[in-house]
């Protein structure tokens, strides 16, 4: 009996020991790669990832998870981080990583500097993909003028009929911030707590909740992004949201004038990234048309780059509207915390 | 090896007495006001209504007949398989403008304006529900286990009195069990505060998502380090009446003279009350997730393509057969060690342990890679050795240390359990035999601790099949579970493709439940 238990404490053993130095080698086995840490969630993501490989020979290795977590991971391992780029869905947290130093220079090679407008790439991160963060109307109650705005949300006279999602979220922080880069915060504040008093529920829920409100009639007006309703739109939630969409009109706001408020997904290349060359050959990949074409057609997104044209879920909303691209999306990082402050000062 | 579960304390502390940031700034005292009280709210909401649900249901299926009470008895512990994150998915979905419950109206009385007369939760009662459904069980399991073992005499005595089965209820049965039901509600009480999944689904700010902002978006380690404080705080609260009511349990228990209860057969209004009640518990609690999630996995089957099966299945077990393996391996030697050279030392780091599980699992992760970070660069910078941050950071490896460190509180006191159940005389005469140590631990111990070892290794493999927010910072490149893939297509508003990996999830962790659930709901 003692023999046996000992015999199989001692295979026991040499399992552990050889499926950990397997799991050990398994890690570095693949030379020809680059890592992806990313706070976007997309399958179809991972989908152009593995085209990129067909093409390029060069294995991509992706782990996802929640934004700030990353960045903590890839802050501690530090010079021994394998991350190569590092990807999330807001021009804030791109700026606030780039100002913390974790960035290398090098994300806008000259291939991207082409395609690219200025105002959504540093040297440090370029965008992959644009999105609006707009207004939505229910047509049966109400009409908004052509050049009606973020600020005239806060008007009186649309007490009890906004919705918009809470404070923590990350869209309304750059949203606030651009408010904040543009009317001062002393005004943005006034404008807060308009807001505040014209919802008609306490925020809850995700941006595509705010625009259900307004189809089930709980609110005139929603604030959410684009791709949402194209995504309701598309059918991958069901027939009855694809029903309760079409209830609701999508408005660009500010058109009188600085434009809509527009944001990011991109990426940038780590500081201690081991395999910079094939860094920027993905980030280069992803702004061409092909990849741009497949990031539209599944995230409803708009592209980044002249040539490709938004998913028609989008484009048939209008794609001559202005956008704000006198607010460089950088400054959303810079003034982040002080829009959370704003908001939560109104109760918001 | 002890000395590792006290990393997750060690490290929140020590690396909180440097720089200072401006979240406290932001953290104005109206906001601190907000989030305690939201901890404290969803904590008082998730007690009482595991109170009642645990309490009440343990009470009819320990003590009476009535329809379809041997069923009960094991399904209400299958609410086990549903993690508080997931019913919170199928709860929003359901209740949501045109969801759900919105398709169900619209399919049985035609088209029509249903969304004013669908119940709308605020994401504060969201919680309180998803957390209390997953999380009762606790207290039944508990509850349940102490009535059957309730001095029957003293039962008798109370109807020899002349006491209604009312009066009896409260003043002889739910005295008795006091201790068991203490002992569940701390359970539960921890698991609540170390929630992330669920109130950060909701977006609500509570003390653990405070932290998490404190220490992890803005870099205010002071912040971080008050709010830790006033968690702990509480948490050293629960552990210290846990530890009361569990030695008072030992009083209250009469091993001797225990026949097991004449269950009394309940007729009437009573019986289908009894009936109704335990139904409606376990159709929310169970069926109703597992129903929403089927739903949405048949409605849209185009998300299974997207999904690969064998690779989820193979990382969750693996992930649940090495950490099981080295959990009961480790909780073997303590608890051993512990009872051969009655080390004061041994016995405050195991009770110190707990730590590990009380803190929220999102906060251990960060502690995890601060705390390798810091002594893989101290080791460096000393002794010149390679950085090993690579092994532990992003690996299997890490991976199952984290969930060491989390889960070796539940692994070694299960074990414990067992072990003082042993007579030290019996190890003294294996001795005089001359049977060596190990001789006495593998001919004598082991097999009379197999049921233990059992019950141990399944719950371990509960916790990790559920747990998300340590595999999600944690794990190795394109590594997915169940968890974080159904995280994942949630993060990415698309509850519909999370429907088949939380099922799956589920369906692991009923399998488990129902092995082991004989040993649960045993009379003997």
């Amino acid at each position: 009996m003692e023999k046996t238990m000992n015999k199989l404490i001692r295979i026991i053993g040499l399992a552990i020991v050889g499926l950990f130095s397997a799991l050990l080698v398994a890690n570095s086995v693949f030379a020809n790669e680059v890592n992806v840490f990313s706070a976007r969630h997309y399958d179809s993501d991972v989908q152009l990832y593995k085209k990129f490989t067909s093409k390029t020979g060069i294995k991509v290795n992706v782990v996802s998870g929640k934004d700030k977590a990353l960045q903590k991971r890839i802050k501690e391992e530090g010079k021994d981080s394998k991350a190569d780029i590092y990807i999330t869905a807001d021009a804030g947290r791109l700026g606030a990583f780039q100002a913390e130093g974790m960035f290398q220079k090098g994300a806008s090679s000259a291939a991207i500097k082409k395609v690219v407008p200025a105002n959504f790439r540093s040297p440090y991160w370029v965008g992959i993909a644009k999105r609006a963060r707009i207004i939505y109307y229910n047509p049966k109650t109400v009409n908004p003028s052509w050049n009606m705005s973020y600020e005239d949300l806060a008007d009186p006279k649309y007490k009890g009929r906004v919705v918009i999602r809470k404070s923590s979220n990350i869209y309304n922080q750059s949203l606030v911030a651009s408010l904040i880069k543009n009317n001062g915060e002393k005004n943005t504040a006034a404008w807060a707590k308009g807001m505040v008093n014209n919802f008609a529920r306490k925020p809850t829920g995700n941006d595509r909740a705010q625009i259900l409100a307004v189809a089930a009639g709980e609110a005139d007006w929603a604030v959410a992004n684009t791709y949402y309703l194209a995504l309701m739109l598309s059918g991958k939630k069901g027939a009855e949201q694809q029903a309760a969409a079409k209830k609701v009109m999508p408005f660009f706001p500010n058109q009188d004038g600085r434009g809509t408020h527009m944001n990011i997904s991109g990426g940038g290349i780590l500081k201690h990234a081991p395999n910079k060359a094939n860094a920027v050959k993905l980030l280069e990949f992803l702004l061409t048309p092909e990849a741009q074409q497949h990031i539209v057609n599944n995230t409803f997104e708009y592209p980044m780059i002249p040539d490709v044209k938004a998913n028609k879920l989008i484009a048939q909303f209008g794609l001559d509207f202005k956008q704000d691209l006198k607010t460089k999306v950088s400054n959303y990082g810079k003034l982040q915390a002080k829009a959370l402050k704003v908001m939560n000062e109104a109760g918001w | 090896m002890p000395l590792l579960v006290a990393i997750p304390i060690f490290t929140v502390f020590l690396s909180f007495f440097d720089t200072t940031g401006n979240y406290l700034d932001l953290l104005t005292d109206t906001f601190l006001l907000k989030y305690l009280t939201n901890s404290f709210l969803i904590l008082l909401g998730v007690l009482s209504l595991t109170f009642i649900f645990g309490v009440t249901s343990a009470y009819f299926v320990s003590f009476y007949k009535f329809p379809g009470v041997n069923f009960f008895k094991w399904a209400l512990i299958l609410s086990f398989a549903v993690p508080a994150y997931i019913y919170a998915y199928s709860l929003v979905a359901f209740f949501e403008n045109y969801g759900t419950a919105f398709s169900i109206l619209t399919f049985l009385f035609g088209e029509g304006d249903y969304n004013k007369n669908i119940p709308k939760f605020d994401g504060l009662i969201g919680s309180m529900f998803s957390i209390s459904f997953s999380l009762f069980g606790y207290v039944y399991v508990l509850t349940r286990a102490s009535f059957i073992f309730q001095s029957h005499n003293l039962i008798e005595v109370g109807k020899n009195l002349g006491l209604s089965s009312y009066e009896s209820f409260f003043k002889i049965i739910l005295p008795s069990a006091r201790p068991a039901i203490v002992v569940g509600l701390s359970l539960v009480a921890m698991e609540t505060l170390s929630d992330f999944g669920t109130v950060d689904f909701f977006s609500i700010s509570t003390l653990t998502t405070a932290i998490y902002n404190a220490w992890i978006s803005f870099d205010d380690l002071t912040t971080a380090n008050q709010l830790s404080f006033v968690l702990l705080f509480f948490i050293l609260l629960l552990f210290v009446l846990e530890n009361l009511s569990r030695k008072g349990a030992k009083y209250h228990q009469n091993s001797k003279g225990n026949k097991p209860i004449p269950k009394i057969q309940l007729v009437g209004g009573k019986s289908i009350f009894a009936t109704c009640f335990c139904s409606i518990l376990f159709f929310c609690s169970f069926v109703f997730p597992v129903s929403q999630m089927t739903y949405w996995t048949i409605k849209f089957p185009k998300y299974f393509q997207d999904i690969n099966f064998w690779s989820l299945n193979m990382n969750t077990l693996l992930l649940v057969f090495l950490s099981s393996l080295f959990l009961i391996i480790f909780s073997f030697m303590t608890n051993y060690g512990n009872r051969v050279s009655k080390n004061k030392l041994i016995s405050y780091l195991s009770t110190f342990s707990v730590s590990g599980y009380a803190l929220p699992g999102i906060i251990l992760a960060v502690a995890f890679i601060t705390f390798i970070s810091w002594f893989s660069d101290f080791l460096s910078s000393i002794f010149g050795f390679n950085s090993f941050k690579n092994v532990f950071i992003g690996s299997v490896v890490g991976l199952v240390i984290a969930y060491f460190v989390r889960f070796f509180s539940l692994s070694y006191n299960g074990i414990k359990s067992g072990y003082s159940k042993i007579n030290n005389s019996i190890d003294e005469n294996a001795y005089l035999l001359g049977y060596s140590k190990l001789k006495t631990f593998s001919t004598i111990h082991l097999p009379y601790l197999r049921t233990n070892i059992l019950l141990v290794g399944v719950l371990i493999a509960l916790e990790i099949i559920k747990e998300l927010p340590i595999t999600l910072i944690l794990r190795p490149f394109n590594f997915e579970t169940f968890a974080t893939k159904a995280y994942s297509y949630a993060a990415q508003d698309l509850l519909e493709a999370a429907a088949f990996p939380s099922l799956c999830l589920i369906i692991w962790a009923s399998i488990f439940i129902l092995f082991i659930s004989k040993y649960i709901l045993s009379e003997k």
